[in-house]
């Protein structure tokens, strides 16, 4: 092989080598750049009024002056959208309107009962009253514009009489004015159409048991169970979102028989044509930045707080604890025993059949997959062990602890292995040739050698227990509870946590962000660790370097 | 100095744990998960000093959590097996089931499929590899890609023995591990069919009527609809009356407690 052959060989190794790392650059960033940038949408962004109100009523944080005023600022926005969606039902919810033309007639039965009038009035004064009602609900129950002229204007005659006045009866007047307003600009032969429509723009504005809407619950609505549904949009691209659904009516219709339907969006203000409600559909969208008042919003309180309806609203602080809680009693566990079982299989065994077989055993144990540590854990650390320490069989951070501390301990071993044995040997047979004894030469000699071989192992088992779901899924993890108070609590990790808003509720696909914010915690959990392990190695290193 | 801290820290952590807090610990099905994390923090409001914990893990799990004394009440979005009752009566403990909502599984579509209705003979017929195409079933032609849970779930052990009534399902079935898995993989496909509980119905996918009959509160919680179930919790015996165990359990006849099976999705038994 000539010269230029093996050069351009090896400018092709060192090429292809180049390209794979750039490559895994790629792929890295394009797995967690979209990641990192949904799960940042958790902390950072168009924070609502509506979100300050959540602050102020689940977290007590705000300032109340600033938002009484805010709100009071935005309520008379709102005001003009309760109240057109108010005057369209009254022409419109016919039951409703029924049973207060009912209602009206009882009460004014009662009230002319403590009146002084002859018997004969009385009998007179209800046959009227009752009268009145049957005019009107038939007028409610009619499609024909005309009945409905004639009816209401009988009604109205009555307006004057005496017998009516500064009585519940005068209601039945302000009833029948709006209905033949709301009357005349509907097409009554679609109130059916109107309804539903009607409760579907209502669900999108207000919300309702279920889900959230863009502007909340109305006032004088009754408390909602939850808090999810007890706010309106408390960002400003869910305001967005809500905006586009109120706005377009979105429909499958089939174009071609025999083939799939095609979706077809339509401005929904086409649906209320003419009617009161029509404006809605132009006053809400230029309105809602005076509705809502998005301002840009620094969450950074999400890393400290709880959080409420399983996610919806809050942070990941007790995952945060809980995880490090874990970690940390892990790692108390892993290290020292990591070590000194190194530090036998280095120093002490010989080189039997025996030692090849624990060998073997570690190096399979590495490979065991981490449900099967979980169900060990389980069988052996919570039933087995704890009854017979006269601790209460119930998984806590303890059995999570332990639990991962020996699914990490291969890979401790393994590290700290070849890092005391890549001590020279001068340095041993030095201290030994002083007197030293072997413990003492371990001791001062090789294991400080060997620390940053053994703070890579504890790199790699940190992020290992840090990560791992499946092991602690029986033996301490928790998708709610309190904050632990010691290690024989359960508690919430941010790696279940992740599994659990992913497999559990809908509620994960309402809060996208909250789900890519606890992911994003934990890789960055693990990278500060991690950095903080990095820097204490490289320190370690200079030391021993002896500068 | 460091080492004091640090024995400090863990001598709190070892005396904390003897402090007994009064404590509720539910286990158990994915499903009723989300029920049990409402109620949770509706008691944890009312009694702040109520330890209670949630947790799921499955519907196995909570049952033999319940028989080994590692939980205070199972979560369960089907009942009991033999198996499973037998191996709690050997541990002395003695399940005792509360129903505290109806689910039901709505077999679900693309929006832009124009079928609206099947019967159950031809769902089971599509899950069992029969039917491979919309258009035997007055679709358009495309292929069905059968989307289903993956066998350990409860929601799959209610659609195999009302629907497939014990039939195997077909070798082209998808099988995915949650609901959310389900609905999104119906939602992304447009020959895809699948079932997922009520609670994730929503404009993205479209329920079809199964034997006419559409899905909602009112068929389901009257049995109307074929394939609806009762979610379960189980405790060991009746609870001891005025326990944290039997306010729990009883907290769904409240008014609130149904008001929150509904907030969460689910069917409320009663008419509140």
């Amino acid at each position: 092989m000539n010269l230029g052959v093996r050069r351009s060989l090896d400018r092709l190794f060192t090429g292809l080598t180049g390209a794979s790392i750039v490559l895994l650059m790629l792929v890295l960033i394009a797995v967690l750049g979209p990641m990192i940038y949904r799960g940042s949408g958790a902390v950072l962004f168009g924070g609502t009024v509506e979100f300050r109100k959540m602050q102020r009523d689940l977290f007590n944080r705000a300032d109340r002056d600033a938002l009484a005023a805010e709100i009071a600022e935005t309520d008379e926005v709102r005001q003009v959208v309760h109240e057109m969606v108010d005057r369209f039902k009254k022409g419109i919810d016919i039951a409703a309107m029924s049973s207060q033309a009912r209602e009206i007639n009882r009460e004014y039965g009662r009230e002319l009962r403590y009146r002084d009038a002859t018997p004969e009035e009385y009998t007179e004064s209800r046959e009227v009253a009752r009268a009145i009602r049957d005019k009107l609900e038939e007028a409610f129950g009619s499609q024909d514009i005309e009945l409905i002229r004639k009816n209401i204007a009988e009604v109205l005659a009555h307006k004057d009489e005496p017998r009516f006045k500064g009585t519940v009866a005068e209601r039945y007047f302000t009833l029948a004015t709006d209905f033949l307003d709301a009357a005349e600009h509907i097409d009554l032969s679609r109130y059916h159409d109107y309804l539903v429509a009607l409760d579907e723009v209502e669900v999108i504005l207000f919300g309702s048991i279920e889900h959230p809407g863009l502007l909340g619950p109305r006032p004088n609505q009754p408390a909602r169970p939850l808090a999810m549904t007890s706010y309106g949009a408390t960002r400003w691209d869910q305001a967005q979102s809500l905006l586009d659904r109120l706005v377009w009516a979105e429909k499958w219709v089939e174009k071609e028989p025999g083939q799939p339907l095609v979706k077809e969006r339509s401005p929904r203000a086409e649906l209320f044509h003419g009617t009161a409600l029509e404006p809605l559909f132009t006053y809400v969208p230029e309105q809602l930045d005076e509705m809502l008042r998005p301002r840009f919003t620094v969450y950074w309180q999400f890393f400290i707080d709880d959080n409420f309806d399983s996610h919806y609203f809050g942070g990941v602080g007790p995952e945060i604890i809980g995880t490090l809680l874990i970690t940390v009693v892990g790692m108390l566990f892993v290290v020292p025993l990591g070590v000194i079982s190194a530090a036998y299989l280095v120093e002490c065994a010989s080189d039997g059949p025996v030692m090849r077989i624990l060998r073997m055993s570690i190096n399979t144990l590495a490979g065991v997959p981490s449900i099967v540590f979980g169900l060990f854990g389980l069988a052996f650390f919570v039933l087995f062990l704890f009854p017979r320490l006269g601790f209460e069989p119930k998984p806590c951070i303890l059995a999570a602890s332990l639990t991962l501390a020996v699914l990490t301990l291969p890979v401790m071993i393994r590290a700290s292995e070849e890092a005391i044995r890549t001590v020279p040997r001068s340095y041993k047979e030095g201290s030994l040739a002083l007197g030293a004894s072997r413990f003492r030469t371990f001791v001062t000699v090789t294991f400080p050698a060997a620390l940053p071989g053994i703070l890579t192992g504890v790199i790699l088992s940190l992020s290992r227990i840090a990560g791992e779901t499946a092991p602690i899924l029986f033996t301490g993890a928790v998708s709610m509870g309190p904050v632990p108070k010691s290690i024989f609590d359960p508690t919430r990790t941010l790696s279940y946590g992740s599994y659990d808003m992913a497999v559990g509720d809908r509620l994960a696909m309402m809060v996208p962000h909250n789900q890519y914010g606890m992911v994003v915690t934990l890789i960055t959990l693990i990278l500060i660790l991690n950095a903080v392990a990095i820097v204490l190695r490289s320190r370690v290193f200079k030391k021993l370097k002896g500068h | 100095m460091q080492k004091m801290l640090i024995s400090a820290l863990l001598f709190s952590l070892l005396v904390g744990g003897s402090v007994q807090a009064q404590t509720l610990q539910i286990e158990g099905s994915t499903t009723v998960g989300p029920i049990a994390d409402a109620f949770a923090e509706y008691f944890k409001r009312v009694y702040p000093d109520l330890n209670i914990t949630v947790k799921k893990t499955g519907s196995g799990d909570g049952a033999a959590a319940l028989a080994d004394g590692r939980c205070d009440i199972a979560t369960m979005s089907r009942f009991m097996k033999d198996k499973e009752f037998k191996d709690a009566v050997g541990n002395g403990v003695y399940p005792v089931a509360h129903v505290v909502a109806m689910d039901g599984v709505c077999v679900v579509v693309h929006p832009s499929n124009p079928v609206g209705a099947l019967t159950t003979a031809q769902i089971r017929d599509i899950y069992a590899g029969k039917i491979t195409n919309w258009s035997q079933v007055g679709g358009p032609s495309m292929p069905i890609v059968v989307i289903s849970r993956d066998t350990s779930s409860g929601t799959y052990e209610t659609f195999d023995e009302i629907v497939m009534a014990k039939q195997p399902m077909g070798p082209g079935v998808e099988y995915v591990n949650a609901n959310p898995q389900a609905h999104a993989r119906v939602k992304t496909t447009q020959g895809a069919i699948g079932y997922v509980g009520i609670g994730f119905l929503d404009r993205e996918v479209k329920a079809i009527m199964v034997d006419q009959v559409a899905p909602n509160r009112q068929t389901i919680a009257s049995g109307v609809y074929p394939v609806a179930r009762p979610l379960f919790l189980f405790t060991n015996g009746y609870p001891k009356l005025g326990s944290m165990v039997h306010r729990f359990c009883a907290f769904y006849l409240t008014e609130k407690g149904q008001e929150l099976v509904e907030a969460k999705g689910f069917v409320p038994l009663t008419a509140y």
